[in-house]
């Protein structure tokens, strides 16, 4: 039985670990078109910062891959899957067969095809090789632009500033930062840390066009006709899932990769993990892409188990679930936190809550400044019971685990 | 593996155990110097009071524990002894709080200026191998036991089971 793995992140190491775990009579093969182990791809914003070299965030201990007899093909790019043949062409003309295959490719950073998107000091931020590179960069820049509110624009803003680069601005569409995960209350708390920083911020417009290569003085135009000065434009505009192994081998594909609920993709012997499937939000019950390393994992688990031949259903996750912390501001938000049903609010200080809630059920929450017991509101969440008596706990901020387990 | 299980019928709310687990958590390990320690030790049990019951709850080391799952730079991990804990690990706690967000126990703590997840770690094992909490509960709410020395009706007084059937039902 070889059991063969693309992608040596979340979802692949932790499906490779599960099925060698099971079957360790199994061959059990990685291949990945990154060079090196497996690495913590939500630190790459610290080895941008300068504060932690590659090495330094493997997500593994050395020696795991010898140790879990699992063979590790990196810096190898897998061009084409014959799901009949059941076989793999490598970039190189290599072929290799397999009995059951995971395909677990991530997803690859959204490049706005703005004029100039493509000139030297453009960088994306989803690999470790791109923030060490875009680090170097920074260290000889006085300026630079990130463009994107988001989680990834903002840790990466952090980070360039750490590299002391003086003028940091973040260009953000939207009318506040972190529109998917808070409201404008909250996010005016993590703004006012990022901005104590030295982070400066432009909202409501994009950027139009990127001028000026190497030589020249590089420069972003934005949509308002203003320029600014970008020694070095960062891009945090989301991800797109790597579906095309599969789309052009005739899988289907939604969202992302199609999958059931023992996570086997519409081709035989083929299951696909992490942020290349798409998932059922289990709140709306829409289909999304999905997107987050702790669903990358459980599914790599689930999938693992599966290829192992150790039938295990995946439900529909929570999809959103996001936790970080910036100077000495850390936020949690979870769930669905739209606030279109009815919602509470509290702030003191530098302290935010927001409950939402849907027929006496908790559908989101956002905690900015303090997140203690977070996980509490998360499992309510989940359980998308009616809250009752415990309502009121939830609004004097004071519900607990056992609470949970005397609510029937 | 021997877990902490929790029988609610017999917590006075006390809090001896939250005492207990704070000094065995402070660098002198010792009650009266613990006072005087400039950063005070952060206790990883919390006795909650819940309709008439009071439960102490700490870290139940899940099986498939989500806080794991849900680390993203390899900290937290499981031991050989099946202890979950973000120290001595492979890797280092970096404070991103996604543990604090996934624990249904809510049980780990976020020390923000440390920017170090908090929770029972074992490390309190005293000579006869309980941990500290146990040690100190004076009316035998706490025990340390393999739950399989259980029988199924003796298993059932335990709160912990409770806690069990939350935890495959909804994580």
């Amino acid at each position: 039985m070889h059991l063969v793995i693309i992608g040596n992140g979340a979802a692949g190491i932790t499906a490779a670990r599960t099925a060698r775990e099971l079957l360790p009579s199994a061959r059990v093969t990685v291949i990945s078109d990154e060079p090196g182990p497996a690495y913590a791809r939500c630190l790459i914003p610290e080895v941008l910062a300068g504060d932690r070299d590659p090495r330094s965030i493997s997500f593994v201990p050395p020696g795991f891959y010898r140790e879990h007899r699992i063979s590790l093909l990196s810096g190898r790019l897998v061009v084409s899957l014959d799901a009949v043949g059941r076989r793999l062409t490598l970039e190189d003309g290599e072929t290799i067969s397999y009995d059951r295959l995971l395909v677990a490719t991530g997803a690859s950073p959204v490049l706005p095809d703005w004029p100039g998107a493509d000139l030297p000091g453009v960088f994306t931020l989803r690999t470790v090789a791109q923030a060490a590179t875009a680090g170097e960069a920074a260290r000889r820049c006085a300026s630079a632009v990130v463009a994107g509110g988001g989680l990834v624009s903002l840790k990466a803003a952090w980070a360039l500033k750490r590299c002391g680069v003086a003028e940091v601005t973040v260009v953000v569409k939207s009318p506040h930062l972190l529109v998917r995960q808070l409201d404008e209350q909250g996010a005016a708390l993590v703004q006012r840390e990022l901005s104590r920083a030295g982070i400066k911020f432009l909202f409501g417009l994009d950027l139009a066009a990127i001028t000026g290569g190497a030589g020249g003085r590089r420069q972003v135009e934005l949509e308002d006709g203003r320029t600014l000065p970008a020694g070095l434009v960062l891009v945090g505009k989301g991800v797109r899932p790597n579906v095309q192994l599969v789309r052009r081998a005739g899988g289907r594909v939604g969202q992302g990769i199609t999958v059931n609920e023992r996570l086997e993709t519409t081709l035989p012997g083929v299951y696909a993990a992490g942020d290349c499937v798409e998932v059922q939000d289990l709140l709306t019950g829409a289909k999304t892409n999905s997107a987050l390393w702790t669903l990358a994992v459980e599914q790599g688990r689930i999938a693992g188990c599966n290829m192992a031949g150790r039938p295990r259903r995946y439900s529909p996750p929570l999809t959103r679930l996001y936790a970080a912390q910036f100077g000495s501001v850390p936020f949690v938000s979870v769930g669905d936190v739209r606030g279109d049903g009815e919602t509470a609010a509290f702030q003191k200080d530098r302290v935010y809550r927001k409950l939402c809630f849907r027929e006496d059920r908790l559908v989101g929450f956002i905690m900015v400044g303090w997140v203690e017991r977070a996980g509490i509101y998360t499992a309510l969440v989940r359980r998308g019971r009616p809250l009752g008596r415990l309502k009121q706990k939830l609004l004097d901020g004071t519900v607990s685990a056992a609470d949970l387990m005397v609510m029937k | 593996m021997k877990e902490v299980l929790v029988n609610a019928e017999r917590c006075l709310g006390c809090r001896s155990c939250e005492l207990a687990c704070a000094v065995a958590h402070s660098d002198s390990k010792n009650l009266l110097s613990a006072l005087g320690e400039e950063k005070k030790p952060l206790k990883r049990i919390f006795v909650h009071q819940a309709r008439d019951k009071k439960i102490p709850l700490s870290c139940r080391h899940c099986e498939e524990a989500p806080c794991v799952d849900a680390c993203i730079t390899g900290a937290m991990h499981r031991t050989p002894e099946g202890v979950v804990t973000n120290v001595g690990g492979p890797a280092e706690c970096t404070g991103c709080w996604m543990c604090v967000m996934v624990c249904p126990y809510g049980v780990i703590r976020s020390d923000k200026e440390r920017r170090l997840a908090v929770k029972c770690d074992r490390a309190c094992l005293d000579e006869v191998e309980e941990p500290e909490c146990v040690r100190a509960c004076p009316t035998g709410a706490l025990v340390f036991a393999e739950v399989d020395d259980y029988s199924r009706d003796r298993r059932q007084r335990f709160l912990v089971c409770l806690a069990r059937s939350m935890d495959t039902s909804s994580v």
